[in-house]
């Protein structure tokens, strides 16, 4: 059985269900992976993500519902008979392997003979940078090179899905983010249809294509990373996504998809999302605020907590009659100190309405 | 993918096939033999027959406890011809169940009075094979060091100066000191012989589970006294140990050793040419050849030198019909149970 | 998919069509008996439906239906639950109960016990139904999961749950005139069994107390010493480690009665110790080894290596990250060993403390010699089956109270491991080295295990020497007269005569335990990674299940057998079969605890990881489970292989003149005294599973998980201790 880069297929879920007991994990979910494409899982532990992805490899049942992959269904399928490979948490390293033989596993159980397997894991090791470690244990590389043993691993079979669970979690910060242009730029090179998890935003924006946002076993939102983080359609993936400020706010006008929005003393011309409600929430970048010492019309008089110089920007925490504001703020010319009163200028393009409850 | 599965299950397939293929049976001319003397008497008895009839035999040695369970446990599809050998009351208590079938020797004739009588009073499901006397094995260097009289009777072991020195199987669990038991009951009546199996209580050491070895642990000087058959101290005192036989003066019981056929038998004809074989003189002389003394039950067989001599011993008119049936048995031992053995 | 339906299809109705239904028939004139097939049409016509229930998934399987799954299943229950009812019905001399004749009217013929055929069709049933039930996606769709569950179900309920229920049956056979009910409670509450009389009187006290106090004691003992020695073993730079687990094995291949005659031997009323104190100390020499002592000393000499064997692995498996995370944690040696290591270590301290107690509840040798008037439930129920007594219900009332005791210390054990996760083998692979051991601990360790190392090398230099002396404490001249008669040779006519009188059944005993072992490994590995890694409905009855023919003493297994399996549909008894399958399912739970205790410390996503990489379960057990789980291999195997060959309170039940064992052969020399035979018996035995074990350990290997130092590779290579 071979495997190839045509081979990459979607994957969806039609109303599935995973149930243990009382307790549902995931809750009538459905969703589109498209071929070729990466689609991240975001939500805080216990969403139902993993429970979500480990039903895509077949290590989980679904309790009901259908699960497809390349068309076809998979739903009453072993993990062992689906085209899909996985990156663990753990990397799940065979410790008793060479780092060549980890490679070569899945090839070899599914019945490619010696030469073929040792040379297609010596490029899939060489693809991951690791060409020369091939005789070494797991137990003798670093994490950053284990977890691209992991990968190459799973990227030998060249799988319809490849799935990769938390992959970056046991890594220190500059190596995430290597790793994950890394993971990033050979998925799209391949274009292997890829379905990721996380619970971190950043790594997520990074990534994905689409990004699924899960709370407590259903879909909070689905959509482009830039969709997701300028449209957040509630206070929970809004927060999820990093915006810092939620703000209580007042509608206090319409006109055409448009709405006008007081914020304290100030007021904000916004695409309007409060399905006529008036009592939202306003979700703010740090960035779409500047901090200024000038009076300007629909300013926020603020007074100043914090500021941090950082080289680069200045972050700020302020006071004001809407709450506590939190600012990143690339202005390096006239920089206000803390203990000084000043104005808060919003950018309407990083703000968004957001329905007040949930 | 699925390549292995299938190996796997055919593996197991193949595993089972070989466990029944071990299931093959024996051929025509073949006599499985159930042996309860001791191992070397037992192979001895066994090649002797092969060498006068040409039939195989398939011999196994287990004591006559487990030979009679075992019997009682196949009774449905019997797997054994003939049981030769064991003390005579799990023989009665076979032929009693009907696990034996009815058979009169050739050589019948030949048999002594009290072989006869074993098969007599079973419907002719068992015979008499040799007899042995209860006795005492002694060790007399023990004995001499503690300077104690040789016991002579039976009166003379509940003394204080045995105490802790006796040692005899329990009832429950072996035959011969049961046997013992019965013939004090038979000696004395039964009050009197549990106000002495009381009495002996305090002197006893150990009730061992096995009926003979008291008779090792004399001779090993575990014990100065152990109530056994005088044929079990004999082959101590043959091993090299310093034990003598003592056979009591007031009187004593003796077992039948006993031979059945069982009932079902696959080799029915094999077991009675058996049957026959194990009657006369020249398969009875095995017993001494193979250092086991039992008096052996045809009156034309040579009695070994060194068996205990019977006409020396004072023996009883042991009733084993009464005392070998389930419910005299029950009784006693349940009394025994509670009177002697649940005592500190 | 369709494939291994179609596969198992074909080999039913194979099994059905070509090989005899029946096993052989005792005389040898027969012909070749029918094939189930043939048999429908001609002497056994009842057969007939299992051929259909055969056939009636095939055309659902050959046209791919969606509906082949639900065909499978039906044709599996339905074909196995006939086949066991016509098993059942029908025996050797037509209908087995008179109800029967009585409804459908008498029957000519017959039938015997299954033979070939009969098995591969019942197999082949078994798995019609178990690759249905994947097929309709239990157990994830894993036809290798659903299948190793039937396999394990079905075999334990024919060689374990039939012959114990039979046998336990017994309890309620009642005297006539009297109901079931009140002979079994009048039988479950004899004095003899729960009497306190040796507390408030001057009475025996039950033997349920002694047993208990025994098996309390023997397990604690041996679970200590155990784990001193595996401290010793694999964390201390002690020397004299490979002298020290020969040491530590020596007596698990030692056989019955051995340890026990030499602990008579020296400490015996005669013996020479005690002599030596009377002598020199004016101490009087008494009997004080019989009794508690005694069993004690025996049975802690004989089942500490058990302990160790499980607790090893378990040491060894202990991540060094953890205990490293500890003392960067601030955490000092006796610290880390308090707080980190001991609590990693207790699964195995349970497990190790239930073998021990079970152990010493089933043992049947060592109180047998060593007893004197210490009366324990084993004995008793053995003196219960083949006494003066012949009182199965008695056996059998005292085995349920000997189960019920098995099943309250497992209950015991799982509450006091709990559920804690005690995961320590990642897939992160392994660095850094195994925390050294605090003072105290390791103080204690040799103080406790090196003198007992000593005693026991003392012992069997006596045993082996025992051997060799005419006879022992009466006349120590030297002599070869004890092995010539067991294991003599002579050049005859025709070559290489075997004259010894142990040949025979010392070849039988190896071919056995050989056979035996490997199945009872896979079988018992096979069961922990179906306990550890699946999850199932009714999985901890299958666990109890799996654990009661280890519970209940041999003589019950043994006579339970018998009865069992020497009458159709099954029908075993005289042949070698049943010895291996009575030895697999007997050792088995070692096995099964052993896989448990390591598995457990395996994490999970290893062999997930394999699934997703296309490997099929059994692909990923064999490939990723098993060499990780080595030192459980080995422990298997050894225990499997060595006990085959000393087990004996079952096997005197199942051995037959062709298929004799040692053990059984050392029983009746030691009946008559003659303990130089036995013991030089016992001798080469103990040098053959010294040799069985080296095989062992040569063929299964190490586990190669490369802890060391990444630092430094060249300097530290790979340590896990052998």
């Amino acid at each position: 059985m071979t495997r190839s880069h045509s081979k990459a297929g979607g994957v969806e879920f039609r109303n599935v269900s995973r149930r243990y007991g009382n307790v549902t994990a995931v809750d009538n979910v459905s969703f589109r992976v498209e071929p070729g494409t990466l689609v991240t899982l975001l939500g805080p532990s216990g969403c139902g993500k993993t429970t979500t992805l480990r039903m895509i490899a077949g290590l989980e049942s679904a309790s009901s519902g259908t699960i497809l992959i390349g068309e076809n269904d998979v739903t009453l399928l072993p993990a062992t008979d689906r085209d899909v490979t996985m990156v663990f948490q753990s990397y799940a390293l065979f410790p008793h392997m060479s780092v060549i033989d980890n490679v070569a596993f899945g090839l070899d159980v599914s019945g490619v003979g010696r030469a073929e397997r040792e040379a297609k894991a010596r490029e899939g090791l060489a693809m991951v940078g690791l060409a020369g470690y091939e005789a070494r244990l797991p137990s003798e590389l670093s994490g950053g090179q284990q977890q691209r043993v992991a990968v190459a691993r799973a990227l030998v079979l060249e799988p319809e899905v490849l799935l990769f669970d938390e992959p970056l979690s046991n890594l220190d910060a500059k190596l995430r983010r290597r790793m994950r242009d890394d993971i990033r730029e050979l998925q799209q090179k391949l274009r292997l249809t890829s379905v990721y998890v996380t619970h971190d935003q950043e790594e997520a924006l990074a990534v994905s294509d689409q990004i699924i946002v899960m709370n407590k076993a259903v879909i909070a939102q689905q959509g482009a990373p830039a969709d997701l983080y300028l449209r957040p359609a509630s206070r929970f993936v809004a927060d999820f996504m990093g915006a810092s400020n939620l703000v209580d706010a007042t509608v206090v006008g319409r006109d055409g998809g448009r709405a006008s929005v007081r914020l304290g003393e100030a007021t904000v011309e916004l695409a309007d999302a409060s399905a006529g409600v008036d009592d939202v929430s306003i979700a703010i970048r740090p960035q779409a605020i500047a901090v200024t010492r000038l009076a300007d019309a629909p300013a926020l008089p603020v007074s100043v907590r914090k500021a941090t110089y950082l080289g680069s920007h200045m972050e700020y925490l302020l006071d004001s009659s809407v709450g506590e504001l939190f600012v990143v703020d690339p202005h390096m010319v006239a920089t206000v100190r803390a203990g000084e009163s000043a104005f808060a200028r919003f950018d309407p393009t990083g703000m968004a309405v957001v329905p007040r409850a949930g | 993918m699925t390549r292995s599965q299938h190996r796997h299950a055919l593996a197991s397939a193949v595993a089972g096939l070989a466990l029944i293929a071990g299931a093959s049976a024996a051929s025509a001319d073949d006599l499985t033999l159930y042996c309860s003397v001791q191992e070397e008497w037992c192979q001895a008895m066994a090649n002797a027959f092969t060498k006068e009839t040409g039939i195989t035999v398939a011999m196994t040695r287990k004591s006559s406890g487990e030979t009679y369970a075992q019997i009682k446990a196949e009774a449905a599809n019997p797997k054994g011809d003939v049981w030769w050998g064991g003390t005579g009351d799990p023989h009665l208590q076979a032929a009693e169940e009907g696990l034996t079938a009815e058979y009169k020797p050739a050589n019948f004739a030949e048999l002594h009075p009290w072989a006869q009588k074993q098969a007599t009073q079973s419907g002719h499901r068992t015979v008499g094979i040799y007899a042995g006397a209860l006795g005492f094995a002694i060790n007399t260097e023990i004995l001499a060091k503690k300077k104690v009289k040789e016991p002579s009777c039976w009166a003379d072991l509940i003394k204080p100066e045995f105490k802790g020195e006796i040692q005899i199987a329990n009832p429950n669990s072996s035959g011969t000191a049961y046997t013992a038991m019965a013939t004090l009951v038979q000696l004395l009546g039964e009050n009197p012989a549990f106000d002495y199996l009381k009495q002996l209580h305090v002197n006893v050491s150990q009730y061992t589970k096995s009926g003979a070895a008291p008779a090792v642990a004399a001779g090993r000087g575990e014990t100065a006294v152990g109530i056994v058959f005088l044929h079990d101290g004999v082959t101590q005192a043959i091993n090299g140990f310093p034990v003598k036989v003592v056979a009591p003066c007031e009187g004593t019981g003796y077992e039948i050793g006993s031979m059945s056929i069982i009932k079902g038998a696959p080799n029915a004809k094999s077991a009675q040419r058996f049957y026959d074989f194990a009657l006369s003189p020249a398969a009875q002389a095995t017993g001494a050849a193979n250092k086991s003394y039992q008096v052996p039950s045809n009156t034309k067989s040579v009695l070994p030198e060194q068996a205990p001599r019977m006409d020396k011993v004072k023996l009883i008119d042991y009733d084993f019909k009464k005392y070998g049936s389930s419910a005299e048995r029950k009784k006693l031992l349940s009394r025994w149970d509670a009177e002697v053995g649940a005592q500190k | 998919m369709n494939r291994s339906h179609l596969s198992w299809l074909v080999i039913g109705v194979l099994g059905f069509a070509l090989p005899p239904w029946y096993g052989l028939p005792t005389s040898s004139s027969a012909p070749w008996p029918p094939s189930g097939l043939l048999a429908s049409f001609g002497v056994a016509p009842w057969l007939l439906p299992i051929g259909l229930f055969l056939l009636l998934p095939a055309p659902f399987v050959i046209v791919r239906s969606r509906l082949a799954g639900l065909a499978l299943i039906a044709a599996g229950i339905g074909g196995l639950g006939y086949l066991v009812a016509q098993g059942l019905a029908i025996g050797l001399r037509g209908w087995s109960q008179p109800l029967l004749a009585d409804l459908f009217g008498p029957l000519a013929t017959g039938q015997r016990g299954m033979g070939a055929g009969g098995l591969i069709v019942a197999v082949s049933l078994l798995f019609y139904l178990t690759l249905g039930l994947a097929a309709r996606g239990a157990m994830k769709g894993d036809r290798f999961t659903t299948g190793a569950i039937g396999l394990v179900v079905a075999a334990i309920v024919v060689f374990v749950f039939w012959p114990v229920s039979t046998i336990l049956s017994q309890a309620m056979v009642a005297d006539p005139g009297q109901s079931a009910i009140v002979a079994l409670a009048e039988r479950l509450t004899a004095r003899d069994i729960w009497s306190v009389g040796c507390v408030v009187s001057a009475t025996r006290c039950g033997v349920f107390w002694n047993s208990i106090l025994l098996a309390v004691l023997t397990g604690v003992l041996t679970t200590l010493l155990g784990l001193a020695f595996a401290l010793i073993a694999s964390r201390t730079g002690f020397r004299f480690k490979t002298g020290l687990r020969l040491l530590t094995v020596l007596p698990i291949i030692t056989p019955p009665f051995v340890i026990g005659l030499a602990v008579i031997l020296l400490f015996g009323r005669n013996g020479t110790v005690t002599q030596f104190m009377a002598e020199y100390f004016g101490l009087t020499a008494t009997r004080y080894i019989y009794g508690l002592p005694g069993i004690l000393l025996t049975q802690v000499l004989a089942f500490t290596p058990i302990a160790f064997l499980v607790l090893v692995g378990v040491v060894q498996g202990i991540a060094p990250a953890m205990e490293e995370a500890a003392q960067t944690l601030g955490a000092g040696r006796w610290q880390t060993f308090r707080r980190v290591t001991w609590p990693l270590m207790r699964p195995g301290l349970a497990n190790a403390f239930l073998v021990g107690f079970i152990e010493s509840l089933a043992d049947f040798g060592n109180p047998l010699v060593m007893g004197g008037g210490y009366e324990v439930l084993s004995t008793k129920i053995f003196y219960a089956v083949v006494g003066a007594q012949n009182d199965p219900g008695r056996a059998a009332a005292l085995g349920i109270v000997l189960l019920a005791l098995c099943v309250g210390a497992f209950i015991l054990q799982r509450t006091w491991v709990g559920k804690t996760s005690y995961t320590t083998v990642g897939g992160k692979g392994f660095s850094g080295t195994s925390a050294a051991l605090p003072r105290v601990v390791k103080y204690a360790a040799y103080g406790t295990a090196l003198p007992w190392a000593l005693f026991t090398f003392l012992l069997y230099g006596l045993i082996l020497f025992g051997g060799f002396v005419e006879n022992w404490g009466r006349n120590n001249s030297i002599t070869l007269r004890h092995y010539i008669t067991a294991f003599g040779l002579d050049w005859g006519q025709n070559g290489l005569l075997w004259t010894g009188r142990a040949w025979n059944s010392l070849f039988t005993t190896i071919q056995i335990a050989a056979v035996s072992a490997p199945i009872t490994a896979a079988l018992g590995l096979l069961t922990a990674y179906l306990l550890v890694r699946q999850r199932f409905a009714g999985q901890s009855t299958f666990e109890f299940m799996t654990m009661l023919s280890f519970a209940i003493p041999g003589t019950v297994i043994g006579v339970s057998y018998i009865l069992a399996f020497n009458t159709p549909p099954v029908e075993l008894t005289g042949t070698a079969a049943i010895l291996v399958i009575c030895f697999v399912f007997r050792n088995m739970p070692v096995a099964i605890r052993a896989g448990v205790a390591s598995m457990s410390q395996i994490d999970k996503s290893l062999d997930e990881c394999a699934l997703t990489l296309g490997a099929t379960s059994a692909q990923s057990v064999r490939r990723v489970i098993l060499p990780l789980l080595r030192p459980a291999v080995v422990a298997s195997l050894v225990y499997a292989f060595v006990r085959a060959i000393t087990s004996v309170s079952a096997v005197i039940f199942l051995v037959t003149a062709r298929y004799d064992m040692a053990t059984s052969y050392i029983v009746g020399r030691v009946e008559i005294g003659d303990f130089g035979l036995a013991i030089a018996y016992s001798s080469a035995l103990i040098v053959l599973m010294g040799i069985g074990i080296l095989f062992i350990q040569l063929v299964v290997g190490e586990r190669r998980i490369g802890r060391r130092d990444p630092v430094q590779p060249a300097a530290r290579p790979a340590e896990v201790t052998a």
